[in-house]
This record gives C-alpha cells, sequence and structure tokens, in this order.
C-alpha cells in the first residue's frame, strides 16, 4: 500500500516537472482551457442567476392582477370595482394597487414607484433601491427630488434603502406613501394602476378570470401563469441567446481537445520512449499523462470558475452586458445575486475536465505502447 | 548466460519499406564478462542489443536469460526483467532535459514506489561515485559531455543491474573522455557487471577489457572471436 502511495508521488511529481519545463506551452494550453471554461461557466452562472431572479420576482407576484383597457391601452381601474370583485367566490382578497415608472432624464434610468401593501412610508419620505441609491450617491436620511406628472418637482427623505434578496426586483424600486404618489402622478382618489387579488384554489383562476371579465367587459385579468409565460420569454430569450454562444464555445472546446488529443510533440514522445527503456511500464506512463492531464483541467477549471464568478457576481457579467442588458441605460444597474446551482457546476465539471482528461490519454496510450527501442535508433 | 537463438528482426513488415536488420542471429553472451558486437553502421548491431536488453521482440527467434525464455513474455513482466537485469547507456545519452542530473537518476526508479527518502539517497550515492555529488541540482544542459555521459552511467546504474548495456558509446566523446568511460566499465566489470557493448571504435573493441568481440555484417554474425 505504501509503496503505491509512494509511486503515485513519484510519478506525480516527475508530472509537474515535465509541467513547468514546458512553461510556454503549457502556460498557453492553460490560458486557452481557463477561458474556455471561465465563458462557459459564465454563461451558465448568468442564465441560472437570471432564472433564479425570475423565480424570486414570481414568487411575490399575486395570484391575478385586474388591469383596465380601453380600445386595448392601458388605462387606471375605479377603486370600486374591488367591491364587486371581492363578491365573486374563491376570491379572498382584492387590493387596489398604485404603482408606475418614472423616467429620469439626468440620470437615464427608469425608476418603478409604488405604493406597498404594508408599511408605506410617512408622507415626505420613501424607501429607495440600491440601485438608486448608488446611482444618485443619495443614502438614509438624505433629501432626494423627482419631478412630478406636472413637471414640478418634489422632495422625498429617504428613510431606508432596500438590501433585498433580488437586486433584480428592488434596485429602482421607489416605495412612497398613497398620499404623495397620487400627487406624484396625478392619479385621481377613486382611481388606481390594478388590482391584485388573492384567490384561494389555483384551480379557479380561470373561472374567476373569466367572471371578472363578464363582470367588466373592458377590464384584463392577468393570472400568474400568463406573468409566468410572460417572464419565461423575457428570461427564455437571454437564455436562449446564452445557449448559442454555450454552444459556440463548447465546440470550440472540442476543437481544442481534439487537437491536443491528436498532437503529442517529438519531443514528448521521445521522452515516453526514454521513461519506457529505462523501466516505466505502459501504465505508468498512462498515470503520468492522467496527472498531466488532471493537473491542467482541474486548474483551468477551478481558475475559470472562480473567473466566472466574480465576473457574472461581482462585475455583474460586464463582458456579456453590451450585448444582454441593451436597455441598462433605462435602468439602474442591478447586481445578481451569488447563486450556484451545483448540479450546473458538476455539469461543467464533465463537460471539460473529463474529455480533456480523456482526450489526452489516448495519445498517450498510443505513443507508450510503442516499444521502447526506438529512443536507441 | 545470454542466448539468443535463430533471432530475426523485421521492421515495417507488409509494408513497401519492409526492412530486415537481423537474420537468424544466434549468439551465447558469458555473464560477468565484456562482450562488444562491432560492425559498420547497419550491421543490426543495435537491433540485437535492443532485443537482448528487452526493449523489443524478435520477429522470429528466442532469447533465454539464464536459460528463462523471456521473448514470449507479456509487456509487464518483459519492462521487469528489463528493469532489474538491465542497465542501459545510449549513444546519445538520452537525458530528460529540463530537469536535474538527480531527478534523472531516480526517474527510472520512480514506479517501484520506493521510498523518497531511500531512492533519493541512493541517487545521490551514485552520482557521488562518478564525482557529480556537487551537480546533483544542475539542469542537464547545464552539464559538460562528461558530466552529462557520467550522469546517464548513474542512470543505468540505478537499479544495481546485473546487465550493462552501452550503444556506441563513444561516438560523440572525444579521446580523453572515452578512455575515461571504458575505466568506468572496467570498475563495473570488476565488480561483477556483465557488459555488452555496441562500437565500431577501435579504442572500445581493441581495449584489454573485452573478452570477446562478435563482429556484425547485414544482420548476421560474421565472426565472434575471444580477446586475448
Amino acid at each position: 500500500m505504501t509503496r503505491m502511495i509512494e509511486r503515485q508521488r513519484h510519478i506525480m511529481d516527475f508530472t509537474l516537472a515535465a509541467l513547468l519545463r514546458r512553461k510556454g506551452k503549457n502556460g498557453a494550453l492553460l490560458s486557452v482551457y481557463t477561458l474556455l471554461v471561465f465563458i462557459l461557466a459564465s454563461i451558465l452562472f448568468f442564465t441560472h442567476a437570471l432564472k433564479h431572479e425570475a423565480a424570486l420576482v414570481l414568487n411575490e407576484a399575486p395570484e391575478i392582477i385586474v388591469q383596465r383597457t380601453m380600445t386595448g391601452r392601458y388605462q387606471t381601474i375605479p377603486v370600486a370595482w374591488s367591491d364587486r370583485i371581492r363578491q365573486i367566490n374563491g376570491v379572498i382578497s382584492v387590493h387596489p394597487r398604485l404603482w408606475g415608472y418614472k423616467y429620469d432624464k439626468d440620470f437615464l434610468a427608469n425608476y418603478t414607484m409604488m405604493v406597498p401593501a404594508g408599511n408605506p412610508p410617512e408622507p415626505g419620505s420613501i424607501d429607495i433601491g440600491s440601485g438608486i441609491s448608488r446611482m444618485r450617491g443619495a443614502n438614509r436620511g438624505d433629501i432626494i427630488a423627482f419631478a412630478g406628472h406636472d413637471g414640478q418637482p418634489r422632495s422625498f427623505t429617504i428613510r431606508n434603502i432596500f438590501d433585498s434578496e433580488s437586486q433584480l426586483v428592488t434596485s429602482d424600486l421607489i416605495l412612497l406613501s398613497e398620499k404623495d404618489y397620487r400627487d406624484f402622478s396625478g392619479i385621481p382618489e377613486d382611481q388606481s394602476t390594478d388590482l391584485a387579488l388573492q384567490v384561494r384554489n389555483p384551480r379557479e383562476y380561470a373561472t374567476i378570470a373569466e367572471k371578472i371579465s363578464r363582470m367588466y367587459p373592458d377590464s384584463r385579468p392577468i393570472v400568474r401563469t400568463e406573468i409566468q409565460r410572460t417572464y419565461d420569454a423575457l428570461f427564455g430569450w437571454r437564455s436562449g441567446l446564452m445557449i448559442v454562444i454555450f454552444a459556440a464555445v463548447a465546440l470550440a472546446f472540442v476543437i481544442f481537445a481534439w487537437d491536443k488529443a491528436t498532437g503529442l510533440s517529438a519531443e514528448e514522445q521521445k521522452e515516453i520512449g526514454i521513461l519506457k527503456a529505462v523501466g516505466w511500464e505502459t501504465s505508468d506512463i498512462m498515470l503520468m499523462k492522467f496527472w498531466e492531464g488532471s493537473i491542467i483541467s482541474l486548474t483551468a477549471f477551478l481558475l475559470g470558475t472562480i473567473l466566472a464568478y466574480a465576473h457574472v457576481f461581482f462585475t455583474s457579467a460586464a463582458l456579456f452586458a453590451p450585448v444582454i442588458k441593451g436597455w441598462s441605460t433605462l435602468y439602474p444597474t442591478f447586481r445578481l445575486t451569488p447563486f450556484i446551482d451545483f448540479g450546473q457546476v458538476a455539469t461543467l465539471f464533465f463537460l471539460t475536465v473529463v474529455p480533456y482528461t480523456v482526450t489526452t490519454i489516448i495519445p498517450s496510450w498510443r505513443a507508450a505502447t510503442i516499444d521502447p527501442d526506438t529512443v536507441m535508433r | 548466460m545470454i542466448s539468443a537463438r535463430n533471432i530475426s528482426k523485421v521492421f515495417n513488415a507488409g509494408r513497401p519499406n519492409e526492412f530486415t536488420a537481423l537474420h537468424g542471429v544466434s549468439l551465447d553472451v558469458q555473464l560477468h564478462e565484456t562482450t562488444v558486437l562491432k560492425g559498420p553502421s547497419g550491421s543490426g548491431k543495435t537491433t540485437l542489443l535492443s532485443l537482448i536488453g528487452c526493449m523489443a521482440r524478435p520477429t522470429t527467434g528466442r532469447i533465454f536469460l539464464n536459460e528463462r525464455e523471456i521473448t514470449s513474455l507479456p509487456e509487464r513482466f518483459l519492462t521487469e526483467v528489463r528493469r532489474s537485469t538491465f542497465g542501459f547507456i545510449f549513444q546519445q545519452f538520452n537525458l530528460i532535459k529540463g530537469i536535474s542530473a538527480l531527478e534523472n537518476v531516480m526517474a527510472p526508479a520512480y514506479p517501484t514506489g520506493e521510498k523518497f527518502s531511500l531512492l533519493r539517497r541512493r541517487a545521490m550515492e551514485t552520482l557521488e561515485m562518478f564525482d557529480l555529488g556537487k551537480r546533483a541540482d544542475a539542469r542537464i544542459e547545464w552539464l559538460s559531455g562528461g558530466e552529462a555521459q557520467r550522469v546517464a552511467i548513474a542512470r543505468a546504474l540505478i537499479h544495481n543491474p546485473a546487465i550493462i548495456i552501452a550503444d556506441e558509446p563513444t561516438t560523440h566523446l572525444d579521446t580523453r573522455l572515452s578512455h575515461e568511460f571504458m575505466d568506468i566499465m572496467g570498475d563495473l566489470k570488476a565488480r561483477g557487471t556483465t557488459i555488452i557493448l555496441a562500437s565500431h571504435d577501435p579504442l572500445v573493441y581493441g581495449s584489454d577489457l573485452v573478452d570477446r568481440v562478435v563482429e556484425m555484417r547485414d544482420g548476421q554474425v560474421v565472426d565472434g572471436e575471444s580477446a586475448l
């Protein structure tokens, strides 16, 4: 047993020395490999983080939202509708919501303004998302002003800054009191943006939506599954784009591994011949090549994955941003919540480390089975 | 005794560039003696050496080592015989570049799983035998021709082989280094090591050290005389 461990140790030591001897070649190899893992891992982390954010958004979405339309265009909804809708069997509660968007031309950002259902700020004060806080350099207790619907600025004191689990949801959010919102947006007292419904049984969503449509023909009930479809389309579109990039990089990896697999330099072949001539078996050579492949691929995998993690979660995927966050000019910068699916990391491991290690063993096996007398000639 | 019986070796069999290096060679090599295979380039010396040293298998014929037939052994056992019985000194030394003299000497023993400290001590002792203790950590590229030659000999001795096989060992050496090489072989012979050399250098086959010269030509043994 001790001899077996010593044998592994010796061969691993020799492999490390062999790798260091060819610093330039192996350094270049490691760099390319790390870059490919970095891109693949960035894509995986990014798409997964987006999906995770979407799931968080949906968790908090109302079961049914009722909007009002006029000739197909969105309108504010009368608060009085909520009383009749509440009478429908299966509806637990109806909550008129006040929310909307505000474009800030000075900062080229779009804010979401909302009156929260519970614990609203006092009139004259607001809660803001971390994205707005960062962008405007505003902290708790500071006074911040926004131009209202009539162009006149309104000043608010910052009561709180969110540090929510999902920055995608809260980064651009401003919470304010109903009084302030109505004054700011110009929405009359008897109107609201939409109605949020709580429903007892998910199987009744469709029936209740239909009843609302009959009750108010100009209403548009949106059930959670429809919202889900919207988000799927939104994030799925980006994920789809990512998959195209993923496929291209995966193909590059296959070409890279294949190139490595089919080429064993004359110097390496000679070295294998020497080792065999002085007493190494084919299995010893294979073990050496296995360690060589493992050391390179594991190092590249770890480096690439760590760099990708930093890229996606610390720099908000800065390299991908120009492509996939084209609307970022209308949105305060948000940071994705660090989230890793170990199943995906394992998939990445098996897609990169295993094929590379296998492809380096095959040519070495071919070289290792050559008679050692080739070095005599 | 090493006995080769009716040995033939064909390279690239069945291809247009098929080449027969040995034609039915039979030869006995006595242990504890120094035997030189002499002949011009292409006479089959190196091929015969590599077959005797278990580096390759003959196309036909058999080789016996102390009456044990070794030609039909599976690769693993053949490697074991090669490792435990033979030490090789190559024409161009074939040292591994980029690593130290000490690591080169230790490399053949890595697969045996010998304890590192013991192996290192043994390798150092072998290098010191050749006055190379101070150059142990020097990379191969930094060694002089004579030092590299002695490292190659030290490497061949790391397993305490019973038989040393050297292929054209003096081809790349000047006269002084060639004499030095033969002196080292003399010391090994004095300790009971069997030495088999392939050479067409008169300094080698004319040496007092040599017990027997086997002359080869065109893949055949044409003469096998005993040294005076």
